[in-house]
């Protein structure tokens, strides 16, 4: 019975979560049920106290704006948009609005009875999901969970074939020992044991006399079955062995092998002409055969990087690592993983091309070079957040020379300096536009240098200094001496406590962009150039809380906390009073990251830059709670810092 | 006029339907009822053709407007029969075979209990009106005899003023199209019937806001 009126609104729904997760016919009932209204630009739609109504809302075309008002001040919390579901109340118990609503400009509501959605919110646990974890407009009160909102983010990806095999390199990529050593279910420990020693191999296979598997033996049984219990070497095999094996067939796909594996939790796998225990043995496979075929674990990628010198070999194995992090953002791996691992595959890359470039620069300085020195990396990858080959922010820091020997010493790390970018830069990263490399003269100096540079942009915290501290504060050692990092931080926290005020510039400095709390109309969107009605998540969602985490870590003069999220972490526990706002922003960073990462990822970019159009309904949504804990804190700085009467 | 229309009347004989609609048309709505309050029926059909005398009805839509909502559980479509050597006419609605056609007595006695005292909304609502007569004419029904109000009169009216004779303007001015585009109203499901009623009572809504800001809160004022 449907019509084309009904259909219409059907169509515009489903766009859109909820609605989007609702079957055809439900759906199409919800459709008959709605009802249209439209209201004039200041027209109100409902008012705060206001006993909720017996529907909620949902924007069809215009904006309206909710509000709350303080002091006869409109403090807005939200802009709505088309699709947006708003005025939810009503179905979360019948209590009072606790915000007003007012059209912006002319438009068109959509109004869903909560009757027809009361069932739907019973039997549909993804429509239930979308209103516990606050993807509603407005919905203040449950916003504090940022964790429902990314249990929601996974759950409401399409529920997809596991992406997770992509990540092998093929079926028959792998390699397993067709020479299998066995022995006959009679023979004793000691016979298996030597034979086992004398092939060099890890395992035996006990079959009978048609060549059988029966079971397996393997150096860890021999130690903790036979060794470990005192046994009698000449224990028959058959007592010790682990049976019954696990078979499969060598064609088998293998995906199938591996996941056979991994849910058995063995570590070999044994190969027979049909694939049961029924037929003889053809082969052997181990998880270690495994783990090598699947190219792109980190342990091989690592174990691969530290193997070779081939400048091009590393820009393959960064590539490889790019597959990887797609996998585990497309997976939701958890964000602290994916950066350590990630951070860990960078900082081998430069230590490499360190090594390299040492090498490579004996032959001018065949006296070498005896000054200690510290390679450090700054920004995002000093903060271990470098998930894309982004810009690249580096210096290097050697110990204090006679002034006899500074000129050669410099020109030295300079040069050294110059070919480590040079290999970063073979290997995928981006140069730093504003030159904050190793390679700048400015940026390879002796540590008394640095002291006087921070000095400096402490006691004299100008525009530019501030711009620099964003940066440098976030050093972290990646190569030589650590000792020279350890004493420019304590030269760094010894200047601030003498000079505190700096800390009122630096949080001036966190404050200069305040979250967008509407920005989906359009005016938190670039204005200009090719970023045109792009949304630049960098500056405008992950600088802010970067910024507020370094901030609050100087004050608390943390030491070695360089992950904004762990930053936030550690902040939580340090100020208990906002400990649930702390993990909230790290939380909501971690989901930031992730968005740039997934974003640079598909379009070959920094993923700096975000389409709001491209993005789904649900991922504008997450965005947007994100900002929350952002104009929280900035409010907290705003107050700790006095920045109310703070000249500029 | 006449006796003439006496003798044509009694031949066709009122079905109690068309007396059960012609009574409860007789109340009246009080000049001072709210915009808001007033119920509307918006209604469009697609035709054969565009001589009403001649030309029959391919399909109708309609919607309610209520409480100042568009009700969408009230929309409804029908489909009717019609002959082969109009074809060309059924093209440009793009229709290509009416889906369940609707017996035209079902249609009748259905239509005019959904009317009820409703006031009656269409774009050239007259040519409308005169196609639905002509086919309930023969069970008795002579005439519609709700308020009728017509979306391209209100929006001259509120545009123009009273007394703007919408030939003088510009052709095409406050064509529904044009209409819509002037007033944001996506042009969804354009010439099918339900699909204009829909758009129109889209329209309406704007228009009815735009009428309360220059003091036309009541029905009195809004039939004037």
């Amino acid at each position: 019975m449907s019509n084309i009126i009904v259909n219409r609104v059907k169509e515009f729904l489903k766009q859109y979560p909820p609605f989007s997760f609702i079957d055809e016919k439900a759906l199409e009932e919800v459709s008959r049920e709605v009802e249209v209204k439209y209201y004039e630009q200041d027209e109100i739609l409902f008012s705060k106290g206001e006993e909720a109504q017996a529907c909620f809302f949902v924007l069809k075309e215009g904006s309206v704006k909710l509000f709350d008002l303080k002091n006869g001040q409109e403090n807005i919390v939200e802009i709505c948009d088309e699709g947006d579901v708003f005025g939810v109340l009503a179905l979360l118990g019948n209590r009072p609005y606790i915000l007003n609503a007012k059209a912006q400009e002319g438009s068109l509501v959509y109004a869903i009875p909560v009757s027809v959605f009361e069932k739907l919110l019973i039997e549909n646990s993804r429509v239930s999901l979308y209103f516990a974890a606050g993807f509603a407009s407005g919905q203040v009160v449950v916003r504090n969970d940022l964790s429902d909102s990314q249990k929601a983010r996974s759950e409401f990806n399409p529920a997809s074939e596991d992406k997770g095999l992509l990540i092998f390199t093929g079926k028959s990529d792998f390699n397993y020992s067709k020479v299998v050593l066995t022995c006959q279910p009679n023979s004793t420990m000691q016979e298996a044991a030597s034979r086992m020693g004398e092939k060099g191999v890890g395992s035996i296979i006990i079959v009978d006399h048609q060549n059988h598997p029966l079971g397996i033996i393997t150096d860890k049984d021999i130690r903790n079955r036979l060794v470990a219990e005192g046994l009698s070497y000449e224990t028959p095999v058959s007592e010790l062995m682990s049976a019954p094996v696990l078979t499969k067939s060598q064609h088998s796909d293998f995906s199938d092998l591996y996941l056979t594996m991994v849910k058995s939790r063995l570590h070999h796998l044994i190969f027979t002409e049909d694939g049961t225990v029924n037929s003889p043995v053809t082969g052997i496979l181990s998880d270690h055969d495994l783990l090598l075929s699947q190219g792109n674990s980190p342990a091989v990628l690592i174990k691969a990087l530290m193997n070779t010198h081939e400048v091009k070999e590393m820009a393959k194995i960064r590539n490889r690592a790019e597959q990887l992090l797609r996998y585990y953002l497309e997976n939701e791996v958890s964000m602290d993983f994916v950066a350590n691992i990630i951070s860990e595959i960078n900082d081998i890359i430069i230590q490499k091309a360190i090594k390299i470039a040492e090498i490579k620069l004996q032959a001018d300085y065949p006296e070498g070079i005896d000054t200690k020195f510290c390679f450090v990396s700054l920004g995002s990858e000093g903060r271990e957040e470098q998930l894309l080959r982004t810009d690249l922010d580096n210096a290097i820091i050697f110990e204090d020379v006679p002034e006899h020997k500074l000129e050669k010493t410099q020109k030295y790390f300079l040069e050294l300096g110059g070919e480590v970018v040079e290999t970063l830069l073979s290997c995928g990263f981006q140069p730093c536009p504003a030159k904050m490399m190793a390679n700048n003269p400015q940026w390879c100096q002796p540590l008394s240098v640095w002291k006087k540079h921070f000095s400096d942009w402490i006691l004299t915290p100008n525009q530019e200094a501030l711009l620099k501290a964003t940066i440098f504060f976030d050093y972290r050692a990646i190569y030589g001496q650590k000792q020279l990092t350890e004493a420019l931080t304590e030269h760094i926290y010894q200047e601030i406590s003498t000079k505190n005020i700096f800390l009122n510039f630096l949080a001036k400095n966190a404050l200069l962009n305040p979250p967008p709390l509407g920005f989906f109309r359009n005016f938190i969107l670039e204005k200009s150039g090719e970023q045109r009605d792009k949304f630049d998540i960098k500056l405008r969602a992950m600088m802010p809380l970067a910024d507020i985490a370094r901030l609050l870590v100087l004050s608390h003069k943390i030491v070695g906390v360089n992950n904004t999220f762990r930053r936030f972490e550690k902040l939580a526990s340090l100020e208990p009073n906002h400990g649930e706002l702390m993990r909230e922003a790290g939380q909501a960073y971690e989901i930031l990251m992730r968005m740039r990462a997934i974003e640079g990822i598909k379009n070959q970019s920094s993923g700096r830059y975000i389409s709001p159009e491209d993005l789904g309904k649900l991922q504008r949504q997450l965005l947007k709670n994100t900002f929350y804990p952002i104009d929280e804190l900035q409010k907290i700085i705003r107050v700790r810092y006095q920045l109310d009467y703070f000249g500029s | 006029m006449g006796w003439f229309d006496f003798l044509f009347d009694s031949n066709k004989s009122k079905a109690d339907f068309v007396i059960a609609y012609e009574e409860s048309c007789s109340e009246q709505i009080p000049p001072q009822r709210p915009i808001e309050q007033l119920n509307f029926v918006v209604l469009d059909t697609e035709t054969t053709g565009l001589n009403p005398e001649k030309d029959s009805m391919v399909s109708f839509g309609a919607i309610k407007i209520q409480n100042g909502r568009i009700q969408v559980k009230t929309s409804i479509e029908a489909y009717f029969e019609t002959s082969d050597n109009k074809k060309e006419a059924l093209q440009i609605h793009e229709i290509l075979s009416p889906k369940d056609p609707i017996q035209v007595d079902v249609f009748a006695k259905a239509l005019l209990k959904y009317l009820a005292n409703h006031i009656i909304v269409g774009h050239h609502i007259g040519f409308d009106l005169k196609i639905l007569e002509k086919s309930l004419e023969s069970y008795g029904l002579k005439k519609i005899l709700n308020p009728v109000l017509d979306t391209q009169y209100l929006a001259t009216r509120l545009e123009k003023g009273y007394h703007y004779d919408v030939s003088m303007g510009k052709p095409g001015e406050y064509s529904l199209d044009s209409l819509c585009e002037r007033y944001q109203v996506p042009l969804d499901d354009r010439h099918t019937a339900a699909g204009d009623a829909f758009l129109t009572a889209q329209l309406l809504l704007k228009l009815l806001k735009k009428a309360e800001k220059i003091g036309i809160k009541d029905y009195k004022s809004l039939m004037r």
